[in-house]
């Protein structure tokens, strides 16, 4: 499937543009005026009506998508976004629930917060959005990865082990892992691995990657049982270099 | 009641009604036996009385068609079994005496079956010859030539005892009432276990256990009024769970704006504080509706790794700057709901860090269970208030202050969803001070 993309490429002399799409008149006008502080230019929509209108007139890099809004749902806009358009979605949701999260990112959204959201967070993550949406990897292909027989659920988030069981990682350490199932075989420099880890959340400032990596190697190593675990070290330390991802990835 | 009850086995509907049925047959069959023996006694004594009355005619008429010189053989002769016959000229009865009225009947009998004898031709007595005659009685008829037969009867004549055949009908019969009746109650009875497991069901999860409305017409009635019944029920949380969750979204919204907000004010230690108001407040709402939907959350059980759970959240406290401790450990597999769990662990590693400073967790397992302890070095918790500790919206310390915050869910939240989870939650104030929180959750069999 070849999606027709009308995705402009932020560049550094042009604001990206956002289009944050609320029903609550002053969030819609707190966030857009926060978020031209911050150097983006934004534009806004009550509903989808709206939505519909402002896409006609202009590309957007990023929509910053409600999910309770009244007439189509935030769920059903994005789907119906996704018909058409590449354009990376944030979900905006008041329910701190998982499924929402999922179904989110099953229709097609690159990211998701819950209401009530840290305003910083909220551009760490449009930040995160644009940067990867510059084309390390099309929004569309990435399901998974595989390794070792552990398999890695992107949109859930989740890793699991040879036997199935699901072995809990915090949000650094996915999103360190997910640095390394992208770049497998190849030595990462911790300058490298943190700017990848910090564009994909928030979640990783002042950790320090070694910290990230012991406690994911730990995880890995301890999470399988001891007769199916791989034998060498998943995550080499390399002196001076930084790390190597040692197992072969596959894309599932 | 229930007690002794149960000692003797007898808190099964199946005993219980067993236990009746059996005292029921027992009481009627001892009263049913007792009249048919009456009935039985009184029936052989007139027989009795009919055959002895036969014997002694008999008796007489023989004696009588031969000659005075033959008389006393022939009676000797026809003598036998209770009975002995004599001939002689004078009568032996003595009338009257202890006992002659039972043998009234036997005259009457006697003078039924041979009219020509009057009263005065019969009499029944004692042996007016030998007073210590062991004979029951004498009976002495008259002839028509005014000698007269003297007839000894040694007993009276009794039909044989009645043998063990009833006894062991009797059994039989228990027998058979014992296991007809383990059907019919296990038949009957069975509703109520649907009714049971459909309870327990309704209890752990929120889809609805309807239990089928079949069967009796009464257990038919009951089936309808517990559908409907549950059906109220889950109407009722839903409706508590839907006004909280709206509640909290609308309170969401506001949140948002101010968290927004104070992203314009200049105080930066203002905003910070307004911040951590917000925080508090979100946190308080997450509880709420975490409080609310109990186990009924919308998650897929699975196997999942306890210890590397464990081992998230100890890192992310000590990430924020807690003094938590945790020596890492193999993997420890079980089936649950892994943000649930997390959700639970987490509100006690909270506490331990709220109200005792540092944290020391420790993972092991024991015969196919996994033992979480989370030990604190707080104050503890008064030993008779250690069981309330749990309920909701209980907070234990009455000083307590802005910097412990919560609202009395954490611990609820946490037993509701552990033990949900088929685990059990104790605590316990160490001798070293302290409070241990000691959590049991069953491990995943291992498959062989």
């Amino acid at each position: 499937m070849t999606l027709p993309i009308t995705l402009s490429m932020p560049s550094s002399e042009r604001q990206p543009r956002i289009l944050i799409v609320d029903d609550d008149g002053q969030i819609r006008h707190l966030l857009a005026s926060f978020l031209r502080e911050n150097g983006l230019d934004v534009a806004l929509a009550r509903d989808g009506v709206d939505m519909r209108a402002a896409m006609t007139g202009q590309g957007f890099d990023l929509i910053v998508l409600d999910l309770m809004l009244p007439g189509a749902s935030g769920l059903d806009l994005c789907r119906e976004l996704r018909r058409t358009s590449a354009v990376p979605v944030i979900m905006l949701t008041a329910k701190g629930d998982d499924t929402d999260r999922i179904v989110g990112l099953e229709v097609g959204a690159d990211d998701y917060l819950a209401k009530p959201f840290n305003p910083r967070e909220l551009l760490a993550r449009i930040k995160a959005v644009l940067r990867r949406s510059g084309g390390v990897e099309p929004a569309v292909a990435r399901q998974g990865f595989a390794f070792d027989s552990w398999r890695v659920d992107v949109l859930r988030r989740e890793l699991i082990n040879p036997e199935g069981v699901l072995v809990d990682v915090s949000g650094g350490e996915f999103d360190l892992l997910l640095a390394f199932l992208e770049s497998p075989n190849r030595v990462l420099s911790r300058d490298w691995l943190l700017e990848a880890a910090r564009n994909r959340t928030a979640d990783v400032f002042d950790r320090s990657i070694d910290v990230l990596v012991s406690r994911l190697r730990r995880k890995i190593e301890q999470g399988a049982d001891t007769a199916q675990a791989p034998k060498t070290e998943v995550i080499k330390t390399v002196r001076g270099a930084g790390y190597l991802f040692m197992p072969k990835v596959t894309r599932a | 009641m229930s007690g002794w009850l149960k000692r003797f086995g007898l808190d099964t509907l199946t005993n219980r009604t067993i236990l009746l049925m059996l005292i029921g047959i027992g009481i009627v069959h001892i009263a049913s036996l007792h009249a048919y023996q009456i009935a039985l006694d009184r029936e052989a004594a007139i027989a009795s009385d009919a055959r002895l009355a036969d014997r002694v005619l008999t008796i007489k008429r023989a004696v009588m068609r031969v000659a005075p010189a033959e008389r006393e053989p022939v009676a000797h002769e026809l003598s036998g079994g209770p009975i002995e016959a004599h001939w002689s000229r004078t009568d032996h009865a003595l009338p009257g005496g202890p006992g002659s009225a039972e043998w009234e009947s036997l005259r009457t009998r006697m003078q039924e079956l041979a009219p020509e004898l009057t009263r005065s031709q019969i009499i029944i007595g004692a042996n007016r010859k030998l007073e210590s005659d062991p004979h029951l009685a004498l009976i002495s008829v008259q002839l028509p030539d005014d000698s007269w037969i003297n007839v000894s009867v040694f007993s009276r004549l009794t039909p044989p005892a009645s043998s063990h055949g009833t006894v062991l009908s009797t059994s039989l019969m228990a027998l058979g009432v014992i296991g007809f009746a383990i059907l019919l109650v296990r038949w009957m009875t069975r509703p109520l276990q649907t009714f049971a497991a459909a309870a327990q069901r309704l209890y752990k999860s929120s889809d609805q256990a309807r239990v089928p409305e079949e069967g009796p017409r009464e257990v038919r009635e009951l089936a309808i009024a517990f559908n409907e019944m549950q059906a109220r029920i889950k109407r009722l949380i839903d409706d508590r769970t839907h006004a909280l969750a709206a509640v909290s979204h609308d309170l969401k919204t506001p949140i948002t704006r101010l968290r927004l907000k104070t992203e314009g004010l200049k105080d930066a230690s203002l905003a910070a504080s307004v911040r951590a108001d917000l925080s508090e407040m979100e946190e308080m709402l997450d509880q709420t509706l975490a409080f609310l939907r109990g186990e009924r959350i919308d998650e897929d059980v699975r196997a999942l790794d306890l210890a590397a759970l464990v081992q998230t959240l100890v890192d992310d406290a000590s990430d924020a700057g807690s003094d938590v401790s945790f020596p890492a450990r193999p993997r420890l597999v079980l089936e649950g709901r892994p943000l649930a769990l997390k959700r639970a662990i987490g509100n006690l590693i909270e506490n331990a860090l709220k109200y005792g400073e540092r944290a020391r967790i420790t993972l092991t397992s024991d015969a196919g269970h996994a033992l979480l302890v989370i030990d604190d070095d707080g104050p503890g918790i008064p030993d008779d208030q250690l069981e309330r500790a749990f309920e909701p919206f209980q907070r234990l310390e009455q000083s307590r202050n802005r910097q412990t915050g919560g609202f009395g869910l954490g611990l609820t939240i946490a037993q509701t969803i552990l033990t949900g989870h088929g685990g059990s939650i104790v605590l316990a104030n160490r001798e070293a001070g302290g409070l241990m929180v000691t959590v049991t959750m069953p491990l995943k069999a291992t498959p062989t």
